[in-house]
């Protein structure tokens, strides 16, 4: 159905394919950059990947300003503080993120101190804060799941004031998100299918919820699609570039999808249980998906069942009723589930992650306050949070 | 022959920016008083610092409604506040007032982008609970039911607010 009325953007120039890495030279003089600054991690840089992106700018005629490879797992604002710094001595007038999630965010944090010529993150935090548009911002994902180089969000911890920053604004779309499949080789299995199930979560969320639409509807019936032909290969053959660079599309159309329709409750649940016990992002997605269809079950049944098509496949679409297809959706992907944990043990319950009983209902009150939930098609109190907590519990 | 070209002057739509000031004005009126009797909206509001201020405001330049948090309830600033903590934005005058006489529902003027948000997301969420709440106070059900996912339960205590927001609540914002 057709939405009353509704808006998509996505200025994100797609980079996808065998060497990509190799052009990145020539697409940043086109941005007008001679001096980027690199940011990554220590894990990226272990894997060989640095090499790889240095060797690309040989005889390029470009000099790489600084590489700081020193993001920690949580980005963090004295982090962000330490690159800006590097950025301005070093005189680079460009960034490129090179890594997953938190790398990017970092990237997008360094991008806001730098073209606002400030040091203090906080006053930036918050939706539509920002005003001017930033320094070119190239985002190499290394991980195939946050979509972050499409998206305009970035959450960075204040460590010491003790705060999760949001920020949203559309001037944090990064210029080019360049998807390379040696880029993401090395990802160990179990990291791998956590990502991959944030991307499917994405999707997902994007396809059920109110600002839905036909191009966000576009994107995320594809990257289900392309999630459920490669994800169990990407876990199992990791060095399967062709997989991997599927992966790595999937994941990134996923992030178009949900950047333009927002996500819901499985996002809600998963950031609060990130915050207060620490699990991460996608094993949290991977986690809550199922229960989170259920609860929605009631208020979206036809568009859950739609979704039927690309995860199971056409056969199984045709050949079941109309009036079963949304249960058999979420029974799809609890065997999904259930093959990724065989492969590589990611957890699927609350339980496994590690989570005690006690905190559930702390959990509870954190995921009704995440803005989240504000797209989700059912209206979820804290009774509500707290029983699909149970639920997922053991 | 000549044509000539003169700038043209949008005329102002008088009638629905006076509407919406109105509404802001009942509007904030019974977000003053619900903030004192209703004890959902004093749990929502109770993690705001003192001194929080929010304003909703029609692009590009009015009118406003503000409030601020102070002794432990939402007091109405008319239209003093132009800059706030937490601003709610209305694309403009036409949305503003879809939203405001109220023909749609605040997710969905969110996800339609008539309305958007400056300022803390969290606490954001937090006020748009509490404006529901109001909403289902202000309106009879059959509206409110168009406007909102879940309609709030209408308690004895909401029902009687209801009455006291309808003879004095709104007038003396108490
Ligand atoms: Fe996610």
């Amino acid at each position: 159905m057709l939405p009353s009325y509704y808006e998509f953007h996505n200025p994100v120039k797609i980079i996808s394919g065998n060497k990509a890495l190799d052009n990145l030279p020539s697409e940043l003089e086109i941005l007008g950059a001679k001096r980027p600054m690199v940011v990554t991690d220590k894990g990226v840089a272990g894997a060989g990947l640095v090499k790889t992106f240095i060797d690309s700018f040989g005889s390029s005629g470009m000099t790489i300003g600084a590489i700081f490879d020193d993001v920690p797992p949580d980005s963090s604002s004295e982090v962000v503080e330490k690159i800006t710094a590097i950025f301005r001595q070093n005189k680079c007038d460009s960034l490129v993120a090179l890594g997953g999630g938190s790398v990017i965010d970092t990237a997008k944090g360094v991008n806001i101190l730098v073209t606002e010529n400030s040091d203090d993150l906080l006053k930036f935090s918050g939706a539509e804060v920002l005003k001017k548009k930033m320094k070119p911002l190239v985002v190499i994902p290394t991980t195939s799941g946050t979509g972050s180089e499409v998206t305009v969000v970035a959450v960075i911890s204040d460590i010491k004031r003790n705060l999760k920053m949001p920020f949203a604004s559309t001037y944090l779309l990064p210029d080019i998100a360049l998807l390379d499949p040696r880029m993401t080789l090395t990802l160990p299995p179990k990291m791998t299918a956590a990502t991959a199930m944030d991307a499917m979560c994405h999707a997902v969320e994007s396809y059920i919820n109110l600002q839905k639409n036909p191009m966000s509807d576009a994107y995320a019936v594809a990257a289900i699609e392309m999630i459920r032909k490669n994800i169990l290969t990407a876990v199992s053959d990791g060095t399967n570039a062709q997989v991997r660079l599927a992966m790595a599309n999937a994941s990134t159309m996923a992030g178009i999808a949900f950047s333009n329709s927002m996500v819901g409750v499985v996002h809600a649940l998963g950031h609060a249980a990130g915050g207060i016990c620490h699990i991460p992002h996608g094993v949290a997605m991977n986690i809550f998906l199922p229960f989170g269809l259920e609860y929605n079950l009631p208020k979206c049944h036809e568009n859950i069942g739609k979704l039927l098509l690309p995860i199971a496949g056409a056969e199984v679409y045709a050949r079941t009723p109309e009036s079963r297809r949304a249960e058999q959706t979420i029974n799809y992907i609890v065997e999904l589930r259930k093959a990724l944990n065989d492969l590589c043990g990611l957890p699927m319950n609350l339980k496994q992650a590690g989570v005690t009983e006690d905190k559930l209902y702390e959990i509870a009150q954190a995921a009704i306050n995440d803005p989240s939930i504000v797209m989700n098609p059912r209206e979820m109190d804290a009774n509500d949070a707290l029983a699909i907590l149970k639920k997922a519990f053991q | 022959m000549t044509v000539e070209y003169r700038p043209i002057v949008p005329k102002i739509k008088r009638f629905k920016i006076l509407v919406i000031k109105i509404v802001f004005i009942v509007l904030g009126r019974a977000f003053q008083s619900a903030s004192q009797h209703d004890e959902e909206i004093k749990r929502e509001i109770s993690s705001w610092r003192d001194g929080f201020t929010l304003i909703m405001k029609v692009m590009p330049d009015g009118p406003y409604m503000g409030l601020e948090k102070k002794n432990n309830m939402l007091e109405f600033k008319g239209s003093k506040l132009k800059q706030a903590d937490l601003e709610i934005y209305f694309r403009n005058v036409e949305s503003a007032f879809m939203i405001m006489t109220p023909q749609m529902g605040s997710h969905q003027a969110f996800a339609e982008k008539r309305m958007s948000i400056k300022g803390d997301l969290g606490i954001a969420t937090a006020f748009t609970r509490a404006l529901v709440i109001v909403m289902s106070v202000l309106y009879p059900e059959f509206i409110v039911k168009r406007l909102v996912k879940r309609v709030p339960p209408l308690t004895i205590k909401r029902a009687g607010l209801r009455v006291w927001l309808y003879t004095l609540g709104i007038v003396l914002g108490r």
